[in-house]
């Protein structure tokens, strides 16, 4: 059931449009990201979400109650929890009464608030911390104070915004976990938004990708990794090989396109409405789907041979940066591989994770 | 030519020492990386080569001369910093050029420089512009830009990453490096991010508290980290580590971690031995932890139950976050993996990986043949 | 749009109308009306224009500002240069005292002066008794003594912006350069310089317009010549002679318009090179450079200098607090408490006087100033842009004009001229941009993310406000209200026009005692009660605002 519904939203800054007429639902209990880069319209729209921006059109129905068409309703009234990127923790007051804030405003007993409050320090790990003032406190614990603050109220909504980008990389690999669990516990309707790809794929449960002020891609993580709409997805999300070529031939369920040097590749994944042969395309391979040979295995269709130019350590697995008849193409391997730079090798291209992408 | 060496430097903020006893050779065209968590010193170490701090104690020498005494301007160094410091009042050329104009290189080299560099980084359209016209992306090419039309012997980078989008990290990342590649020059850049570390450097400086904790190529520092330290702070996801004890049986050594029992493998048994009965910290890679299923048959001797907590699906790898008796391990398995949260896996150790600490401070890496 | 936001906007604007855009458009009026009738017409400043004696005036007003500019740039750059990026021991306290002329009334200054440097002054007549000369010479009574009596009150102006500019320059930019290859005097010119130059206007266009508006000062020293003096003059005094008048009026309103001309030209430019937006996270005090021996000592000699002219002002006006018959002699030899005992117990009206308008006043600043700067920095209300461009022009705006339009304005229709609050209600007015900049000032330091943060959590905009932006803000805005309080204490040009009997205040007592030839004493001692006073009100900001620097600035250190 769609908890939170976007209809037709629009919001322009002067001349520069933020939002461009946008549709989105998101499900009650799920986390659900908008990501995309910088200036893409994402944090505009959970500002929409929280009331902190009041769109040109459309609305933002939270549990079914429209929240600007039928009156503005402010974001002190929309129950929900927000974390800020630079996370907002009010200086002049102590841990405590920074997260008791809300709860004061309800005036809630002052045992009971005491109560919620301790349970929620002891769940960010602050247990013990409530007497200090932000200042004393590091960027991480400070971030956790904020996550802390929003969830107290037991809020319908929680709003994150960029949460991790102002900490150090180790942190946030910890941060990110830590929060989706969490929230997971808490059974929380979340829109998240980050730039960081990564952290959208392990926090989500749908992501929403965004490009100057468009949704061009809502699904499952996994979904939007393995079959992205467009090519501005593939390359956004991960790490993707492109290859030009035009399309050779149309059968029911596979296509041929014909790269710029003659070889032919065989396409499982398409868009059988609107591909046309000699349409201009981009063969879209991730690094971890190519397998390499030694030898060539048959005669199937998509293996190539090509010549190691460069080898990489990349994360937990080992890059070859192959050359294919003039196109660079990138494999990720397994870490004991021993192939030298300048070796010859054969690749072969799963036809069931090549995409053609207009 | 450019060599740097740095020979017992050590540097106070007043009674804080913000960098140790530093000894540090970065050869000529190689590419070091000081990386660390921050408040570490490397940026402080970093500055000192600039001249922009002057060590308390200890020499610094670029090339062969001592720059002690030298100012930035004479160390034939150029920088690139974090929040790019371009000089808003000028544009992006006249920016590149400030450098050249102050030495008085004739018009005409100075635009051929400019216009040379600015093909390299991509940035010749914007030549014109003020820097508060461009995107971030775009400043920091213009602020690399401006190190390069000097040709300097060295380069230095502080943290010239950290206010990029992460796509637009990655990109320049790989930038670097092949700009490295072309100028064969010696470069040296600060960080605190592991994976820039791993991926760019020739050569990495890992840092802790002011004081050198490892100095080598990345793939040793990965393989073979000296302590717990550098052993946590290098590698994503983070090395597991567990508490055990060292047990002997029938003549094999045993890794006893409570609810689970692990093999040493034999070659490592001489090298262990000594620890017999004693306590110490067993560390496992998350790549080294395989799901039994696509596990290499010589590994499943050391497999162990356990529950998934968490499944971390990051599109070409997935992190398992999982329990097994008291201790939470994380796994990096492949992504054909299909399990769910909550849900029963076997998994099994490459010991051949596998590293030992000493239990106390400072931690130090047992080593072993192998 | 809420409609709170739209009220609060609506009872600001009327605010507005009645006191500072209809009594200076009465003023404009004013000007053009042809003497003795009925009918307008641009005769006045035909007269004017073509009138030698009004040129020369305009001349000499012009070549002040020039000279006043020169000189305390001059003297300023360096200092600004050691206060900002030296570090020395002492240098706060050497600050405050640098800088206190800013808080200091001119009137005073010049008093002291004289008593100084006047042709019957201490060094006249200490020269005369050691023989080195036989007759006294001139030091102040001319252009030179204007140049230079103006010069120290306004150096603070200049030093404060400049050395805010070097402080606020993102430390990697001087470090890059460096890098690059510039050093010294080639980085200070190329990189540091240039940095500095929005921060440098707004301090300049201060003192460049200064003598348009300051008229007292010149009378002083014996002085007319200069467009606002013979505004006064003619207007106050020569008010049944229709031509003066006009002409008065006439030069009223041209100072005002080179004012707000030059001001708003200025304010264009600063906001087309605002660099600070580019390099974010800069240190809270700059770059800092270790000084060696040679430059140290260098700096206090320089500073000491300074320091010591600072200094005259009140030990001359105390000195003569505490005496009587201060008068061809060097040193003052009769001492009493008299002074104090007329001030005190035969005319502790003025003292009341001025407590109470500046208390009102104040009262009527924040009520009226919190928020317009809640409106300003915080909503999307239509037109709060140009309510504040309204309100912030009233900073260019010389006293004078607003004196002359209140008596033109207030005196028939809305005879509002006739009570006493008429003189609360004209300081107000007159420092109203003041309270607004610093509450505007705090509110831009105040991450909005704090205060949505709180509406996230369920607070209101009022609630937020009072849990929130006001703790937050306070430090800031208290900072504003004593500096508010102080020029409205010492607070002289609109008031002379106003005041009549029984409502005058500690300067126009000043004023009046000097005017009417009365024994110096009384005058001294006056000021020398302002001082401390205004010393006073100093320490209670320094204490909060965290160093006399920031108070006098009004941007109180502690970023949120």
């Amino acid at each position: 059931m769609a908890f939170i519904k976007i209809e037709n939203l629009f919001k322009k800054f002067g001349t520069m449009v933020a939002v461009n007429h946008i549709d989105l639902e998101v499900i009650q209990g799920e986390i659900l990201t908008l990501l995309g880069p910088s200036g893409c319209g994402k944090t505009t729209t959970l500002r929409c979400i929280a009331g902190l921006e009041r769109p040109d059109e459309g609305d933002v129905l939270i549990d079914g109650k429209p929240m600007f068409s039928k009156g503005f309703v402010p974001p002190s009234q929309r129950e929900i929890g927000m974390v800020f990127q630079n996370y907002a923790v009010w200086p002049h007051l102590r841990v405590f009464d920074n997260v008791a804030y809300g709860l004061k405003l309800q005036r809630l007993p002052k045992e009971e608030i005491k109560r919620r409050v301790n349970e929620v320090l002891e769940s960010v790990g602050l247990s013990g911390l409530g007497k200090r003032y932000p200042g004393q406190l590091s960027g991480g614990q400070q971030q956790r104070v904020a996550l802390a603050r929003a969830l107290v109220r037991n809020p319908k909504v929680l709003l994150l915004d960029e949460p991790l980008s102002n900490l150090d990389a180790k942190l946030r690999e910890r941060m990110r976990f830590e929060i989706k669990s969490l929230v997971r516990r808490m059974n929380m309707t979340s829109v998240y938004v980050t730039h960081d790809q990564a952290e959208a794929m392990v926090i989500s449960d749908r992501i929403a990708v965004m490009e100057s002020g468009n949704i061009v891609q809502v699904g499952a993580p996994e979904e939007i990794y393995k079959k992205p709409a467009n090519r501005f997805v593939a390359d956004f999300i991960g790490t993707t090989n492109f290859i030009p070529g035009e399309i050779a031939e149309i059968r029911e369920n596979q296509i041929y396109v014909t790269t710029e040097f003659g070889q032919k590749i065989l396409c499982k994944v398409f868009d059988s409405a609107t591909a046309v042969p000699d349409q201009k395309v981009h063969v879209s391979i991730r690094p971890e789907d190519i397998e390499v040979y030694a030898e060539p295995s048959g005669s199937r269709d998509n293996v190539f041979k090509g010549t190691i130019m460069h080898r990489a350590y990349l994360g937990n697995f080992l890059n070859f940066f192959v050359n294919v008849d003039h196109t660079m193409i990138r494999v990720q391997v397994p870490y004991h591989l021993r192939q030298k730079e300048g070796e010859e090798l054969y690749l072969y291209l799963n036809p069931e994770k090549c995409i053609a992408l207009p | 030519m450019a060599r740097v060496v740095m020979e017992n430097v050590s540097k106070f903020f007043g009674t804080v020492q913000a960098v140790k006893d530093f000894n540090l050779t970065v050869e000529d065209k190689e590419f070091a990386i000081l990386v660390g968590p921050s408040g570490c010193g490397k940026s402080t170490a970093l500055r000192m080569i600039a001249g922009l701090e002057e060590p308390t104690t200890g020499t610094i020498s670029i090339g062969d001369r001592l720059v002690n005494d030298l100012p930035p301007k004479d160390r034939d160094i150029a920088m690139v910093f974090q929040e790019y410091a371009l000089y808003p009042h000028m544009s992006v050329y006249k920016n590149m050029a400030f450098g050249l104009k102050l030495r008085k290189f004739p018009k005409q080299e100075i635009d051929q420089r400019v216009r040379e560099a600015a093909e390299i980084l991509g940035i010749q359209d914007f030549l014109d512009r003020k820097p508060k016209q461009l995107s971030g992306g775009q400043r920091q090419r213009v602020a690399v830009g401006r190190a390069i039309v000097r040709k300097p012997a060295v380069f230095l980078f502080d943290e010239p990453l950290s206010n990029l989008d992460a796509k637009l990290r990655v990109q320049m990342r790989a930038e670097l490096s092949k700009l490295h590649d072309r100028l064969q020059t010696t470069m040296i850049y600060v960080t605190h991010d592991q994976v820039e570390a791993m991926t760019m450097g020739t050569k990495i400086v890992v840092m802790k508290d002011g004081v050198i904790q490892q100095v080598g190529p990345p793939l040793e520092v990965y393989n073979y980290p000296v302590n717990l330290f550098v052993a946590g702070f290098i590698g994503s996801p983070v090395m597991n580590f567990v508490p055990c004890r060292i047990l002997s049986q029938e003549g094999r050594l045993l890794i006893d971690a409570g609810s689970f029992q692990l093999l040493i493998p034999e070659k490592r048994i001489p090298s262990y031995h000594p620890l017999v009965h004693s306590e110490a910290i067993f560390g496992i890679r998350p790549k080294d932890i395989y799901d039994r299923a696509f596990a290499p048959e010589h590994l499943k001797e050391n497999s162990v139950r356990s529950v998934i907590d968490v499944i971390e699906p990051l599109g070409s790898e997935i992190h398992l976050n999982v329990t097994a008796g008291q201790h939470n391990l994380v796994a990096v398995v492949d992504v054909q993996t299909t399990y769910r949260v909550h849900q029963e896996i076997e998994i099994v150790f490459d010991l051949d990986r596998m590293h030992l600490f000493e239990k106390d401070p400072p931690n130090l890496r047992i080593k072993a043949e192998g | 749009m809420s409609r709170g936001n739209l009220l609060i906007s609506a009872i600001l604007w009327s605010v507005v109308a009645l006191f500072v855009i209809y009594p200076l458009s009465f003023l404009m009026i004013e000007s053009f009306k042809i003497a003795g009738t009925d009918r307008y017409g641009l005769q006045n400043y035909i007269d004017f224009f073509k009138d030698p004696y009004y040129l020369k005036t305009f001349g000499n007003t012009l070549l002040l500002g020039v000279l006043v500019l020169a000189t305390t740039t001059l003297v300023g750059l360096p200092l600004a240069y050691i206060l900002a990026r030296y570090r020395l021991k002492g240098k706060v306290l050497f600050t405050a005292l640098i800088l206190l002329p800013i808080v200091l009334p001119a009137y005073a200054g010049a008093f002291a002066l004289i008593v100084l440097f006047g042709k019957m002054g201490t060094i006249n007549l200490l020269l005369m008794d050691w023989g080195l000369i036989s007759k006294p010479i001139n030091f102040v009574f001319g252009l030179h003594g204007l140049v230079f009596i103006q010069a120290l009150h306004l150096l603070p102006f200049i030093v404060l912006s400049i050395s805010a500019g070097f402080t606020n320059i993102d430390p990697s930019l001087e470090e890059a350069a460096e890098v690059e290859g510039a050093s010294g005097w080639k980085r200070f010119l190329t990189v540091t310089l240039p940095l500095t130059s929005p921060n440098y206007l707004a301090g300049a266009v201060i003192v460049f317009l200064w003598p348009f508006t300051d008229w007292l000062t010149p009378l002083i020293f014996g002085q007319q010549d200069y467009l606002p003096s013979i505004a006064y003059i003619n207007i106050a005094y020569h008010f049944t002679d229709m031509h003066r008048k006009y002409m008065g009026i006439v030069s009223v309103v041209i100072s005002s318009l080179i004012c707000v001309g030059i001001f708003l030209a200025s304010k264009t430019w600063v906001e087309k090179k605002k660099y600070t937006a580019l390099s974010k996270g800069t240190t809270l005090e700059g770059r800092i450079i270790e000084t060696g021996l040679f430059t140290k000592v260098w700096a206090y000699a320089y500073m000491l200098f300074i320091a010591v002219f600072v200094l005259l002002i009140p030990i001359v006006l105390g000195l003569s607090a505490f005496s009587r018959r201060w008068v061809l002699q060097p040193f003052p030899s009769y001492w009493t408490l008299d002074n104090f005992r007329l001030i005190f117990l035969e005319t502790p009206i003025l003292l009341k006087n001025s407590f109470v308008f500046s208390a009102v006043a104040l009262l009527f600043g924040v009520t009226f100033g919190l928020p317009a700067a809640y409106l300003i920095t915080r909503t999307k209300v239509p037109g709060k842009d140009t309510l504040d461009f309204v309100i912030t022009l009233m900073l260019a705006f010389p006293g004078i004009a607003v004196g002359v339009s209140y008596l033109l304005a207030f005196w028939e229709g809305i005879p509002l001229a006739t009570h006493w609050i008429i003189m609360p209600l004209s300081l107000f007015i007159r420092r109203l941009p003041y309270f607004l900049r610093m509450a505007h000032a705090s509110y831009l330091q105040l991450d909005v993310s704090l205060e949505e943060a709180s509406e996230v959590s369920g607070a209101g905009k009022f609630k937020t406000f009072i849990n929130i932006s006001l703790p937050l803000l306070l430090k800031g805005v208290f900072v504003g209200l004593v500096m508010f309080f102080i020029m409205a204490f010492q607070e002289i040009s609109t008031a002379i026009f106003l005041y009549r009997g029984g409502w005058e205040t500690l300067p126009i007592g000043i004023y009046l005692n000097w005017h009417r030839g009365m024994e110096f004493g009384i005058a001294g001692a006056m000021a020398f009660l302002m001082i401390v006073i205004i010393f006073v009100l100093l320490l209670i900001v320094a204490r909060i605002g965290g160093g006399i620097l920031g108070a006098a600035w009004g941007s109180s250190g502690g970023k949120y």
